[in-house]
């Protein structure tokens, strides 16, 4: 318990995590706006193809924030950029302050679990309200079990980014994938053209915790399962790996 | 300056590829576009061949997967950049060449020199797998119109590759850099693109997808390739300017 | 001959220099002590021109860093830190710092052996210790053999064997003309390097001339450095 006070306070002293909170907390806001607000003539006319995705869109685009919070929680281990000390390993007193290492990575993705489910109820409420400000009367009734499944996809990938970068010790590499899987065309959605075992990528399955669409391969229930099960392959992964390590390697 | 300056400049150029080449990063970022974008040309490719046969254009196939392959040249110029800020290297580099708004020029110089051969062969590399993959399926495509569009691309991801370093310089941390320059290419111009058709030509990136995008005639308002460059051109410049502004005045 | 004027620097509200001067001579080796904290890096980093002054001047051989014609030919300048990328290898580091400046590459084989890096040479930077990142820096310094050295905690993480080795590097240095300044915060190394010696407390200048004019009545170096920093400051070290 200590540990994971101890990672706490380490997350809420980085420099770059505000970016992951105020993206967290308003990009989903602004997205679910204005999607709201194109779409709006059409939903009140009764003929948007679309109207189960209204503010889930922000909240699927949204998941940046986390995956900036998931990668800086580690990269900010090995490597700090400042002009005045030759960048600091600061792995190095972590492991001596918490010597298990198992203890420590869980710690911390308990850390980065924690602040994922803040952040992304702080991002359902202002979704909702957003979407509720624009549409009135035509917002559609958020559904607590997508709800939850939209929780569930935030921490999820804040996992995922966490354990991969793990394994790169680099945030670039897993900053930029993530990033880019999570945008409008994901490149998981490419591959779903070309195979069908692409519905059993992560963030496709996740999605279907939460997005209610027309190409949906999965139940919630199933796509959470198999995101999860991905989560927690790449955690043990990434725990064998880091026990095997040295440190300074 | 006593040592005649068109000396200096070689050797500072000189000197700024070097920094750029011995870093391992790099080669790694562009070994793994250049994987990664054949893996998509091949999705993207087979793909399309379930399509309507005799229909396909090989080019705009060929080159879908430029959304994608454009994050490893932002990556590139971000680490361009932002290395310098590792390891207290901008000391160094300062005490060597303290001629800032020079120096930064420079990189960005020998950055464009790196960048415009890889560039020129990650693009193509795309065209002709879908080439190879399509040629009895496809709509037969003219040399010219070829290396017109892989001109264009090459210019596309050299132009992205600076503007991006000049946001690297700006901001001087990788982290921020990338989340700027991913989310805005990746996130909020896609969603622009729907929201304010109006304004999105003179963005950065939907201004150069003119560069090397054969035209289509069911799009409205669309630029020229030439306009396109312009734009993308004068985005470029500008914040290149700016970081050279903002590098001049600053505490290293 | 390095020429500090009237150097004020600002840094938001805080007044982190206030008024330094002093001079650094040919031939003599000049320390530059203080606290941590107290602006001696500041001091140093305007001399090279990475920050900017508030006011005031900093002057190598009465120019400006930037506006020297060949500056690693003028000044040798090894700050705190690696000050290099840690994914690189040594001698590419060196390698290119040469390229800049138009010297050749045997000339980074020969400053690779003076300071005894040439076995590791190959490797990642990042992957060097402490003192051998110190040394990589003095490395660095060397390679345009130049007439002045500004040097900022040169024994930091040194082995017993490299800080004698710096000690009489640097003495030899002076002894045939050349500028030497170095920054440090330990007083009993810098008793028996230093000529003059140049205390700074707090942004500003408490003591400035000979080694033997500072010490004065005071037995050692550290105890004048003690009674003159404590003076004003209580107990804050």
């Amino acid at each position: 318990m200590r540990a994971f006070n101890a990672e706490l306070s380490k997350l809420f002293s980085l420099p770059g995590i505000w970016l992951a909170f105020l993206i967290g907390a308003f990009a989903p806001a602004v997205i679910a706006a204005l999607d709201s607000t194109a779409q709006k003539e059409k939903i009140i006319a009764g003929v948007s193809t679309r109207l189960s995705e209204v503010g889930y869109i922000g909240l699927a685009l949204g998941v940046q924030g986390v995956i900036i919070l998931g990668v800086l929680a580690v990269s900010s281990e090995y490597l700090t950029e400042s002009s005045e000390s030759g960048g600091g390993n600061q792995i190095t007193t972590s492991l001596t302050v918490v010597p298990s290492r198992f203890h420590f990575l869980l710690a911390k993705a308990g850390a980065v679990t924690v602040i994922s489910i803040l952040l992304s109820i702080v991002a359902i409420l202002t979704t909702v309200s957003a979407t509720n400000l624009i549409l009135g009367e035509y917002a559609p009734a958020f559904e607590a079990s997508r709800l939850i499944g939209a929780v569930c996809y935030w921490i999820f990938t804040a996992l995922l980014a966490f354990g991969i970068t793990v394994l790169t010790k680099n945030g670039i590499i897993p900053l930029a994938v993530l990033m880019i899987n999570s945008s409008v065309v994901t490149v998981s959605y490419l591959l779903t053209k070309v195979t069908k075992l692409a519905f059993y990528l992560p963030d496709k399955a996740g999605f279907d915790m939460f997005m209610f669409t027309s190409d949906s391969f999965h139940t919630p229930f199933t796509g959470g399962l198999i995101m999860f099960a991905w989560v927690a392959v790449l955690f043990i992964v990434a725990a064998i790996v880091f026990h095997r390590r040295d440190v300074t390697s | 300056m006593s040592v005649s300056s068109s000396r200096k400049i070689t050797l500072i150029l000189g000197a700024e590829l070097e920094k750029l080449v011995t870093l391992p990063l790099i080669w790694l970022i562009l070994m793994g576009t250049f994987i990664l974008n054949l893996v998509l040309a091949a999705a993207f490719t087979s793909a399309g061949l379930q399509g309507a046969a005799g229909t396909q254009s090989i080019l705009k196939i060929g080159l879908a997967s430029m959304g994608y392959l454009q994050a490893g040249f932002i990556i590139l110029g971000i680490l361009a950049t932002c290395s310098e800020y590792t390891g207290g290297q901008i000391r160094t580099t300062l005490t060597t060449i303290p001629w800032r708004g020079f120096q930064l020029f420079t990189k960005h110089l020998a950055l464009a020199i790196v960048t415009i051969p890889l560039a020129f062969i990650i693009a193509a590399s795309g065209v002709l797998y879908a080439f190879i993959m399509m040629k009895d399926t496809a709509l037969v495509i003219e040399i010219d119109a070829m290396i017109k569009t892989l001109v264009g691309a090459t210019g596309y991801l050299t132009l992205t590759t600076l503007l991006s370093a000049a946001i690297g310089a700006l901001l001087r941390r990788t982290t921020p850099a990338l989340v700027v320059l991913l989310g805005h290419y990746f996130i909020v111009s896609p969603l622009l693109k729907d929201f304010l058709p109006s304004i999105k030509n003179y963005f950065p990136d939907t201004a150069g997808y003119y560069m090397y995008m054969p035209p289509s005639s069911d799009e409205i308002n669309v630029l020229t390739p030439m306009q396109g460059t312009g734009v993308s051109m004068l985005w470029t410049l500008i914040f290149i300017t700016v970081a050279i502004v903002f590098y001049r005045k600053r505490d290293a | 001959m390095l020429t500090i004027n009237n150097l004020v620097k600002h840094r938001g509200t805080q007044e982190i220099l206030s008024g330094i001067s002093f001079k650094a001579r040919p031939g003599r080796v000049t320390g530059f002590l203080g606290p941590n904290g107290a602006g001696k890096s500041s001091t140093l980093r305007i001399l090279l021109g990475l920050d900017h002054a508030t006011s005031g001047s900093a002057l190598i051989n009465g120019k400006p860093f930037a506006e020297l014609h060949n500056p690693l030919a003028t000044v040798g300048a090894a700050l705190d830190g690696f000050g290099a990328h840690r994914m690189r290898t040594g001698r590419a580091h060196l390698r290119w710092i040469a390229r800049a400046s138009g010297l050749s590459r045997s000339r980074v084989e020969e400053v690779l052996e003076i300071v005894g890096l040439t076995n590791v040479a190959g490797k990642r930077i990042g992957n060097y210790s402490l003192g051998m990142g110190r040394r990589l820096g003095m490395a660095a310094a060397l390679l345009g053999d130049p007439k002045i050295l500004v040097l900022d905690e040169p024994v930091n993480g040194l082995d017993p064997e490299g800080i004698r080795w710096i000690r009489t590097f640097l003495r030899e240095r002076a002894e045939s003309g050349n500028t030497v300044l170095l920054s440090s915060h330990l007083m009993g190394e810098l008793e028996e390097t230093v000529d003059d010696v140049v205390i700074i407390n707090h942004g500003k200048i408490v003591a400035n001339g000979s080694l033997k004019e500072v010490i004065g009545n005071h037995s050692t170096l550290e105890k004048a450095f003690f009674a003159l920093t404590s003076e004003n400051t209580g107990d804050v070290v």
